[in-house]
């Protein structure tokens, strides 16, 4: 086995004997179940629509924890790197311990998430039809994509800051401004600037925030942009068709940057 | 063969390591003694690679342990004297990586420990394990695989003396497959039964280098059987004594 493999493999054990993945998944299922249970019933009958409707509730449910849980996650595991003497000892690139510890979470809640969106799915398929159904599997894709861009995040805070409780409390203030922080810029450009020059700002904007990118991805797939708020909507008309593919690809970049300047910082630092 | 050339370590204002040089080779066996923050974990730390010098070169095999890391830590084993590793790791998880990262099948590895009479601990946490069996896993993890150096920081503190007594057998056994072994340890009595050299330290620097014989003169003692006729301690108490003397008087010149 390579030493990769043999890395993964151990972060891996690590993360699934922990309880904090067995907690997230029984919790984000019994939640979606929920959420898909009420989104059904919120039109007054159980009656055949799909997976649409409840689909754009699940979204708000994965807009608002799964950041909130990468973000926290990551920013502990960062700091706990810290901690490895014994491991970074060994010739082991401290980068690869990085990417290892961030792959082991990803995995993992990646699949309590897979828990979660097929308990709420079985649900709706049951009681909804199953119309729609190839556009709520790619809302668990839009889901990963922002638990893959939180967790590198969170884990360039972790390294950064190296203290496990400031690192938790730099993630909630991350958090913050990423759901509900720059929400209020785009309010606040829209205010300021001519319809004409608002609309390349908020693109920006909405580029430069994971929560927003995810938010307008996962409302575009039901067509439901409309109600993505401005930077979705100012998003649609500057950038039309590519606008997903610039959102899909702008969340990559929102994990590999944060993964690359978390390591160096790593491979930098003396421990 | 483990070196280190003029080797100087800051933490901020404060000098945690001036300028040691120091060689060990194959087969030799060398004790860093001094009083808590003397920089002995330092030096050693540098060399692992866990952290960075300020200044000078440290290497290991002829690698320099910055800019040929990897190759350095290839042929390195190293006992923090911290655990390093989170305490719920499982015992058999640790002995799969280290196996993988040093080209050790995963069976020889749990051999190793099984011939520690760890064999049926492979399953328990390191948190779970006796601080005795604590040591002895992270001792054989950090000599599994063809390692020629070896760093120990105390690696007897908080043990037993059938524990300490295991960790002296590793040291023994290292020294005979020719691995060049650097430890620090407060433990004098062990250092004078296990080391070729002795670098005394204080303040961060290097305060006297030798064997116990070449101590005990620098002491101004009696020579002969220095083990007995000069016990360690009283060499050790008399050389801290007057290097934080010169130190201080270094200072107050500086001053």
């Amino acid at each position: 086995m390579t030493s990769g493999r043999a890395l993964l493999r151990f972060e891996l054990a690590a993360v699934y004997r922990g309880r904090t993945a067995v907690l997230f998944a029984v919790g984000f299922a019994l939640a979606s179940v929920v959420v898909a249970l009420a989104g059904l019933a919120a039109g007054g009958t159980l009656a055949v629509q799909g997976f649409a409707r409840t689909s754009v509730s699940l979204l708000q449910l994965v807009l608002w924890v799964v950041p909130l849980l990468g973000l926290l996650t990551g920013a502990v595991a960062g700091a706990e790197c810290h901690d490895l003497e014994f491991l970074t000892a060994l010739p082991l690139p401290r980068a690869r311990i990085v990417v290892a510890r961030w792959a082991a979470w990803f995995i993992v809640l990646g699949a309590c998430i897979m828990v979660g969106f097929g308990a709420a799915g079985i649900i709706i398929g049951a009681l909804a039809g199953a119309a729609d159904g190839a556009r709520y599997l790619a809302l668990i894709g839009v889901a990963g994509l922002l638990l893959a861009a939180s967790l590198a995040l969170g884990l360039w805070v972790g390294v950064a800051v190296r203290s496990r409780a400031r690192a938790v409390g730099t993630a909630v203030v991350a958090w913050l401004v990423l759901a509900v922080g720059v929400d209020l810029v785009a309010i606040a450009v829209l205010a300021i600037l001519p319809p004409g020059e608002a609309g390349w700002g908020l693109s920006l904007l909405l580029l430069a925030d994971p929560v927003d990118s995810a938010r307008a991805l996962g409302l575009g797939l039901f067509r439901a942009d409309a109600i993505a708020g401005p930077t979705g909507a100012a998003l649609r008309r500057v950038l039309g068709g590519v606008g997903a593919w610039a959102l899909a690809g702008g969340l990559a970049l929102w994990t590999a940057i944060p993964l690359a300047l978390a390591g160096r910082r790593f491979a930098r630092s003396d421990l | 063969m483990i070196v280190l050339d003029r080797v100087a370590k800051r933490f901020g204002d404060r000098l945690a390591l001036a300028e040691l040089s120091l060689r060990v080779g194959p087969g030799e066996v060398v004790a860093l003694v001094g009083p808590n923050g003397a920089g002995k974990s330092t030096a050693l730390r540098i060399l692992a690679g866990v952290i960075r010098p300020t200044a000078g070169d440290g290497a290991i095999g002829g690698w320099d342990v910055v800019r040929h890391a990897s190759a350095a830590r290839r042929q390195l084993g190293y006992l923090p004297q911290k655990l390093g590793i989170p305490p719920a790791t499982v015992v058999g998880d640790l002995a799969a990586l280290f196996g993988a990262v040093r080209g050790v099948k995963r069976a020889d590895a749990v051999r190793q420990l099984a011939e520690l009479g760890l064999g049926d601990r492979l399953g328990a946490t390191l948190a779970q394990l006796s601080g005795g069996q604590r040591q002895r896993v992270m001792l054989a993890l950090a000599t599994l695989g063809p390692v020629t150096a070896l760093l120990l920081d105390e690696p007897s503190i908080s043990l037993d003396v059938d524990g300490a007594e295991e960790v002296r057998q590793a040291i023994r056994d290292a020294r005979r497959r020719g691995v060049a072994v650097l430890f620090a340890s407060h433990h004098l009595h062990d250092v004078a039964a296990l080391a070729d050299r002795i670098v005394v330290m204080v303040d961060g620097r290097a305060i006297a280098h030798g064997t116990l014989d070449e101590l005990a003169t620098a002491a101004g003692l009696p020579r002969g059987d220095a083990a007995s006729e000069a016990p360690i301690d009283k060499i050790y108490r008399v050389l801290v004594t007057r290097g934080r003397a010169a130190l201080r008087l270094v200072e107050e010149d500086a001053a």
